[in-house]
């Protein structure tokens, strides 16, 4: 009989640890380079709205810099990409054809939640206030 | 007084689908029975349109590729290839061998996973759910495997025009190859279990025979039309990309019913390992295989493309027709899974009931794959595609009868 083939397996299974990783109490290994939430350096980014234009989800929407914060020169138009990552899909095609390698890559995936979740905090974090 | 008494033979329609009828993927087989007996079965498709093709002709070339992707997730890196060698062929490009090598490895990893995928349903369908979860958790191995390669375990998002988007390092060719040879005991175990486990082969063996001279007439594709003999493999009559050195060996088995069609999808399985574990152990090492995708050429000179890919599920093609403007004019998609479902209502007459979810299993049909909708106004000739949120709410106005479904 084949049947009894299988029982090591079964046996082992009910004696060993189970397989399932209970996220989001114990986290996922993933990779350094998995593609990740990945927002702009707004200390590199000029405002020339590439990214917008060539991102697939239209999750991109050109922003207006807050006047306490100090934008670069070359950035004269005071705007920033804010990345809906609810509509993101994670392509990267923004972060391969931005002009200025302005964007900063993660391999952080938990972003799962009931609020409004976008790269405005991790963007403008990357500026000083104006004294 | 009663002398005769008439009987009538009763016919009873049974639905199977569209939630759940053996995949977890909208479809519905209305199967009419005489007792036990399925006597015919219609194929209804449409609850999954997208407008995937009117899509692809409102955004550019360059966009088109990452929404071709999202045909189907199982299979998106077949889709974006297939996709990317017609804008290839546009351009007049050609990736370098690397890039072509690496193409293939994506490729072939995720036809094992595709393949275990099916093989592990099928499992549950005959109620062997041990088995299921087994393969499940060993398909882990390639999901990791391709989580290395291209940045994420199932949309890979890795074909562009030229090339590939990120490089593999050597190390990293190692731990691909270390896990590759992982599954491939697995899965050389997992097809001596459907060789010899009674409920396997009680539930799969001599269903759903398909003769070879059926699944040609039908144009059935892939491991379908192979598990009845027909020698079919776009890889091997095409040779596109690194196939021309990594030549798969094509199996094709005589049986031609469920059990076949799931062997065939092992044996499969195992020579993908072998050609992932060989395209690894030379790869070419000419440049880089990742074109700068800002220098890549914007516009693209009027033309057209008719590529074919061997998918998992069978061969792919696609028609990208250019007009010399940003977006394409037309992008036909023309998937396995479509010809294997739809005219393949005649493989269920004469089974039973029990075996209906078993057939539709081993044809192995994705249903994302199948579906993209137009909206056309017969009044007016005006063609728009209609988002999924509308069509569920079942908004008045596309609900009167001057609409149908493409």
């Amino acid at each position: 009989m084949a049947r009894p083939r299988l029982l090591p397996a079964v046996v082992r299974s009910l004696l060993g640890r189970p397989s399932t990783v209970q996220y989001p109490y114990v986290k996922t290994e993933v990779e350094a380079a998995y593609r990740g939430r990945h927002y702009a350096d707004l200390k590199k980014c000029t405002g020339c709205s590439l990214c917008a234009i060539e991102c697939p989800a239209d999750a991109i929407a050109m922003t207006q810099i807050p006047a306490h914060l100090e934008a670069p020169k070359s950035n004269p138009r005071r705007v920033y990409p804010k990345i809906d990552y609810g509509r993101c899909v994670f392509c990267y095609r923004c972060v391969t054809v931005c002009p200025f390698d302005a964007y900063v890559t993660t391999n952080f995936y938990g972003m799962a939640g009931p609020r409004e979740n976008t790269s405005e905090q991790l963007s403008l974090g990357t500026l000083e206030r104006v004294v | 007084m009663v002398d005769k008494v008439v009987e009538l033979p009763v016919t009873i329609e049974i639905p199977v689908g569209p939630q759940h009828p053996a995949l977890h993927e909208p479809v519905l087989l209305k199967a009419y029975v005489d007792g036990e007996t399925v006597v015919k079965v219609e194929v209804n498709t449409g609850y999954n349109h997208r407008g995937i093709e009117k899509l692809c002709e409102q955004n550019t070339f360059y966009k088109d590729i990452f929404i071709i992707g999202r045909v189907c997730g199982i299979c998106n890196t077949v889709h974006t290839d297939v996709y990317v060698r017609a804008l290839e062929q546009i351009l007049g490009l050609e990736p370098n061998r690397r890039a072509k090598y690496l193409r293939v490895v994506a490729m072939e990893l995720e036809r094992i996973h595709s393949h275990m995928l099916i093989n592990a349903v099928m499992a549950e369908v005959v109620g062997f759910d041990t088995l299921f979860m087994s393969i499940m958790l060993d398909r882990e191995k390639v999901m990791k495997a391709k989580e290395i390669l291209t940045g994420a375990r199932v949309m890979a998002d890795y074909m562009m025009v030229g090339g590939v988007r990120r490089d593999l390092s050597d190390a990293d060719a190692g731990r691909i190859a270390k896990l590759v040879e992982q599954v491939r005991e697995r899965l050389t175990y997992y097809k001596r279990v459907f060789e010899e486990d009674t409920t396997i082969t009680k539930r799969l063996m001599g269903v759903g025979v398909l003769k070879r001279v059926d699944a040609v007439r039908h144009t059935l594709l892939g491991p379908v039309a192979r598990g009845s003999g027909v020698r079919i493999d776009a890889r091997v009559s095409d040779r596109y990309d690194a196939y021309d050195e990594l030549q798969p060996e094509v199996v094709v088995r005589g049986e031609g019913d469920s059990w076949a069609r799931m062997m065939v999808r092992w044996d499969e399985a195992l020579v993908s390992a072998e050609i992932v574990l060989s395209a690894l152990s030379k790869l070419p090492r000419d440049g880089s295989p990742v074109p700068d995708e800002r220098k890549l050429p914007r516009k693209f000179p009027p033309g057209e493309a008719y590529t074919r890919v061997e998918a998992p599920r069978g061969e792919l093609t696609y028609y990208v027709m250019s007009d010399g403007k940003a977006n394409p004019y037309r992008v036909k998609i023309r998937t396995p899974s479509f010809t294997n479902i739809v005219n393949s209502a005649f493989l269920y007459e004469g089974y039973t009931i029990a075996d209906l979810p078993v057939i539709l299993a081993s044809l192995d049909p994705c249903i994302s794959c199948m579906e993209r909708a137009v909206i056309t106004d017969l009044r007016t000739g005006e063609r728009r595609t209609v988002p999924f949120t509308q069509l569920s709410r079942g908004d008045k106005a596309w609900r009167g009868r001057g609409f149908y479904l493409l």
